[in-house]
């Protein structure tokens, strides 16, 4: 049978008392231990707990608990910004349904800064350049309609699978429900709110339990409508969390006001984060990179204001002032590895390999160790002619590999060397490689193309190429690829809707506009 | 009520027609169909012209068809089914169509001329030259000029290719495309005086025009006028800014004023664009060698080999590469390849020599030396000096001494004015139908290099044997000549993530 306390029986041995190990258990980061450590602390008879006029050990216990059960499934709400398919079509928030070129992030393609061209750096959705850092919140280029959503890619638009709608957050309270086996700690509908509202020690753990281990916005709110009241509505941290709840909800307006009275009341960086989260989301970019800079007032030189506006240059494809502002983030921090990745991949797509090589083996050094990096790393070397650790990079980033989409990259990237050392043989392989990794790449179909092409297989090419343009129709190479074959066989007319396609994927693009201009010659010619 | 007439509205939708307001247009098409229960053949017709503008060429050819039917006996109708059955790419059809309508009409240039360019797709080169002369005959056109001369082109005969395009130009003295077309000829003949005479016309009537700047600026190029070149490609370059012959000869032209690192990231650029070009990565091959990167150059020069096999000077270069990577065996291999490939470029020979000599071998020196003597011969009396002399001579004559042949010298160093008017004439390929490419004093840069190494290296204890010189390079090196647009498959690198 088990004791009252066996474990404690260990931390007995040091002479500890119980809720002091699982205290300093908990600032250790040993949550696991923590709340083991309190449930056998819950379970006494209540006798046995030396009252405390106001605030028990029964009570300590149950709110270290609840705290530790939330830190094991604590994700920063700042970086956690999904939007399903649902919000990114069926919901209108932005006021300017056809704003201003540079005012915007829903006009993709409206290039002011001077970027690379697509004939350069490759895109993800029609006009946006690929970026060097995927965040949970990265967006590229939004579907127009929910069939064309559901069409594409589940990952072409969002780091990760888009769901309908992210109202369910759910995979991270799935997790937790494993760690209890005998149901979950505390049940939600039987707390009485207004009774915990009254005492704010407990309520903001208990806030934090709700909304981030439960995912229960609806009781969360409930409690922090109660407990702001109780406050009489001077505490900030209050506010913040209701507005957090509002933004869940989908309530933008109502977040913003509840972060603007935040703000008033106290300066905090968090509160600036979450206010622009809520105006990138209203489609009001200006204004978020007005209000980062106002923060920036406050806090000058706080990296993760910088960042953001920075993020938000990228996202309107303005990459030149990106630059400036993720140069200012290495200032102040030379290990933010988003900034170096971005900084990187910008100086590879703009001629400066050799940079971006360096970049790149300054996060080596920093201890980041996977797939993509590697995968860089090779490109970089082969592109800066450091042959002599371009394939072991490589090597190492097949070894790295995580998953088959991954190795697929890698694959394609030594296809690519291939093609540079001129040979075709391995180069055909390796993109054969990458297709039986990943079925549905659509750059390897388009190089196979061409390499069938060069071996005169026309019917081969054309039928890949037909692949790779359903499975990618924002890239604009199969389509010109296509448009050029049926031209030389004579066959205008497929030409010419192909050749329109490559057009609206990459409207700068001169040989189509060329193609284009002499086909429409043909056309009009009696 | 008067009886509804069938074609009394053909005048509106004619001016509507000819005013591009297509949409007006079929407004009124539509409602005189209606009203004649789709008879108006007219109606038909033009519903199809305007279909065929928005490159919807299935309907076109379906409303052709229709009005072939209404009307048969009308030899235009029958063309236009004709011309979109060509659109389609069925040529062969679209042949036995274009004979019914040279049937009905058989003084029409268009039928010629369309049923020469179906049997120049179908390669039946002979019929498609008859048909396309014949429509000269009957009318002359650019257009039939434009497929005279290619049929040539695509056949080989050059010369009777740029006899179409002189007659083409002295027709029609202003068509831009036709000076470029012949300007480019005579280009590849060598003929530099014309080419630029005409390539200069075209670049007056039309400034921005991309393909004649690039010859333009390629011409000068040879010449050494750098910067009047560079000056010309930057009219081109915001116009044309992803374009892989474009960023090369830009290049090259940074190559010939020394700024070996720009012309890096220029030629750099044209290969990220273009993979599969060899001439560029020829000439970041060449660009390598002068900086003394051999192990960069033996990357470009093997991956231009893989893509261009039939070519001496690769090999060559890629020898110079290997000489200095200490791969001996390999450099002597890729200097047998190089003199088997090519039978008219003395500078092979030499750098040959000089790599013998270094390693001792006297005698095969010796064979290779008198090799080169009788190329240069040769060249002599074929009178296009494919080289530069200067420098070669100057390492020859110290070989000679080396080698104790100095008395059978074939040559002096030449004159001043003798050197001037080579230069003026400038290279020309004899043999090859390619674009004449890297260059006499771009491959003696290369042969002074490995010079370099021989001095380097220890030199075999022989009698008095002179130090091979080290030749800074103290002459222009010469571009290619590239001056195709190349509309390459862009397949740019993925995956960063």
């Amino acid at each position: 049978q088990r004791g009252p306390n066996t474990r404690g029986a260990s931390a007995g041995g040091m002479g500890l008392e119980p809720l002091f190990q699982a205290w300093s258990y908990f600032r250790r980061r040993k949550f696991r231990e923590c709340a083991d450590l309190c449930s056998q602390l819950l379970e006494r008879p209540p006798s046995e707990q030396g009252l405390d006029s106001e605030y028990t050990v029964f009570q300590a216990a149950w709110s270290l608990k609840t705290r530790a059960l939330t830190e094991m499934v604590y994700v920063d709400e700042i970086d956690m910004d999904q939007e399903g398919i649902a919000e990114m079509i069926l919901d209108e928030n932005a006021i300017a349904q056809v704003a201003r070129p540079g005012t915007s992030l829903k006009l993709p393609g409206t290039s002011q800064g001077g970027g690379p061209s697509p004939a350069v750096r490759p895109v993800t959705q029609s006009g946006r350049p690929i970026t060097g850092f995927v965040r949970p919140s990265t967006q590229s280029g939004r579907p127009s309609t929910v069939e064309q959503a559901i069409r594409t890619p589940r990952t072409a638009l969002t780091a990760r699978p888009i769901t309908s709608a992210s109202g369910g957050y759910v995979r991270l309270g799935t997790a937790s429900m494993l760690t209890n086996p005998d149901g979950p700690f505390i049940n939600l509908s039987r707390l009485n709110l207004a009774k915990y509202a009254q005492k704010p020690k407990l309520a903001k753990a208990l806030f934090e339990y709700i909304f981030h281990h439960e995912n229960d916005v609806k009781n969360a709110l409930d409690l922090a409508a109660l407990a702001t009241e109780h406050a009489q509505f001077k505490d900030w941290w209050w506010k913040v969390q209701i507005g957090k709840c509002y933004y869940r909800l989908g309530l933008y307006r109502e977040a913003e006001k509840q972060f603007k009275s935040a703000l008033k009341q106290q300066d905090m960086v968090d509160t600036f984060l979450y206010l622009a989260k809520v105006y990138l989301r209203l489609d009001q970019p200006v204004t978020a990179v007005n209000l980062f800079k106002q923060g920036l007032d406050r806090f000058p030189g706080e990296v993760t204001l910088i960042c953001g506006i920075a993020r938000i240059y990228e996202e309107m494809n303005n990459i030149s002032s990106a630059a400036e502002y993720y140069k200012d983030v290495l200032k102040q921090d030379n290990t933010h590895v988003e900034a170096i990745a971005c900084i990187g991949s910008n100086h590879f797509y703009s001629d400066q390999p050799e940079i971006a090589l360096r970049f790149y083996r300054r996060l080596l050094q920093m201890g980041v160790y996977n797939c993509q990096l590697f995968n860089n790393l090779g490109l970089c070397c082969f592109y800066a002619q450091q042959y002599d650790m371009t394939l072991s990079s490589f090597e190492r980033a097949l070894f790295l590999a995580e998953n088959e989409e991954e190795t697929a990259d890698v694959w394609y990237n030594l296809g690519h060397v291939a093609v540079g050392i001129g040979d075709l043989n391995l180069a055909y392989q390796c993109f054969k490689l990458t297709l039986v990794n990943n079925n549905n790449y659509a750059e390897a179909y388009n190089n196979l193309a061409v390499l069938e092409m060069r071996k005169g297989h026309v019917e081969q090419a054309r039928a890949l190429l037909q692949t790779a343009s359903s499975l990618a129709p924002h890239m604009y190479e199969p389509h010109f690829n296509f448009a050029l074959l049926s031209e030389k066989v004579g066959d205008l007319q497929r030409s010419y809707t192909a050749a329109q396609k490559s057009e609206e994927a990459f409207p700068g693009h001169v040989d189509t506009q060329q193609l284009l201009k002499q086909l429409k010659e043909h056309f009009a010619m009696l | 009520p008067e009886v509804p007439i069938l074609e009394r509205k053909n005048w509106l939708i004619y001016l509507l027609y000819v005013r591009r307001d297509y949409e007006e247009c079929k407004a009124v098409i539509k409602e005189q169909l209606q009203e004649s229960q789709g008879l108006c053949e007219y109606a038909v017709y033009v519903q199809a012209l305007i279909f065929r503008l928005e490159g919807k060429i299935q309907e076109s050819l379906e409303l052709f068809q229709t009005c072939s039917i209404l009307n048969p006996r009308s030899a235009d109708n029958l063309k236009q089914v004709a011309r979109s059955l060509f659109l389609l790419g069925k040529h062969k059809a679209a042949i036995e169509v274009y004979n019914e309508a040279a049937k009905l009409d058989e003084k029409d240039w268009e039928i010629s001329h369309n049923l020469g360019v179906c049997y120049m797709y179908l390669k039946h080169f002979n019929k498609a030259r008859d048909q396309l002369n014949n429509a000269l005959e009957l009318n002359r056109h650019d257009l039939t000029y434009m497929m005279l001369g290619k049929i040539h082109l695509l056949e080989g005969e050059v010369d009777k290719a740029i006899g179409v395009y002189k007659k083409a130009v002295e027709f029609s003295p202003e068509n831009t495309d036709l000076l470029t077309a012949l300007g480019l000829l005579y280009l590849q003949t060598g003929d530099y005086q014309k080419a630029f005479e005409h390539l200069g016309n075209a670049l007056t009537y039309d400034p921005g025009n991309y393909k004649a700047t690039l010859a333009a600026g390629s011409m000068m190029q040879a010449h050494g006028d750098f910067d009047v070149a560079l000056s010309k490609y930057k009219v081109v370059a915001s116009a044309v800014p992803e374009s892989p012959p474009l960023w090369n000869n830009i290049g090259m032209c940074f190559f010939g004023k020394k700024k070996y690192v720009a012309a890096i990231s220029c030629l750099k650029r044209a290969n990220y664009l273009a993979p599969f070009d060899w001439k560029i990565l020829y000439n970041l091959g060449l660009v390598h060698l002068t900086m003394q990167q051999y192990a960069s150059a033996f990357h470009f020069l093997s991956a231009a080999i893989s893509f261009q096999p039939r070519m001496g000077e690769l090999y060559m270069l890629l020898a110079v590469a290997l000489t200095n990577l200490e791969d001996i065996e390999n450099a002597k291999c890729s200097y047998e390849q190089a003199v088997a490939l090519d039978r008219c470029n003395p500078l092979i020979n030499l750098n040959y020599a000089v790599l013998l000599y270094n390693q001792g071998d006297k005698e095969g020196a010796l064979s290779q030396y008198r090799e080169m003597e009788r190329r240069v011969s040769a060249v002599r009396e074929g009178s296009t000096p494919d080289f530069d002399p200067e420098q070669m001579v100057e390492v020859a004559q110290k070989m000679g001494a080396a080698l104790q042949a100095g008395e059978s010298l074939v040559w002096t160093k030449p004159s001043k004015e003798s050197k001037s008017k080579q230069r003026a004439a400038g290279p020309g390929k004899s043999s090859s139908t390619q674009q004449p490419l890297g260059s006499n004093q771009a491959l003696g840069q290369a042969m002074s290099s490995a010079a370099g190494y021989g001095k380097t290296m220890q030199l075999p204890s022989g009698a008095g044997t002179p130090a091979m010189p080290a030749k800074s390079p103290s002459l222009p090196l010469e571009p290619e000549q590239d001056s195709e647009t190349s509309p390459e498959e862009n397949s740019a690198p993925a995956g960063d993530e």
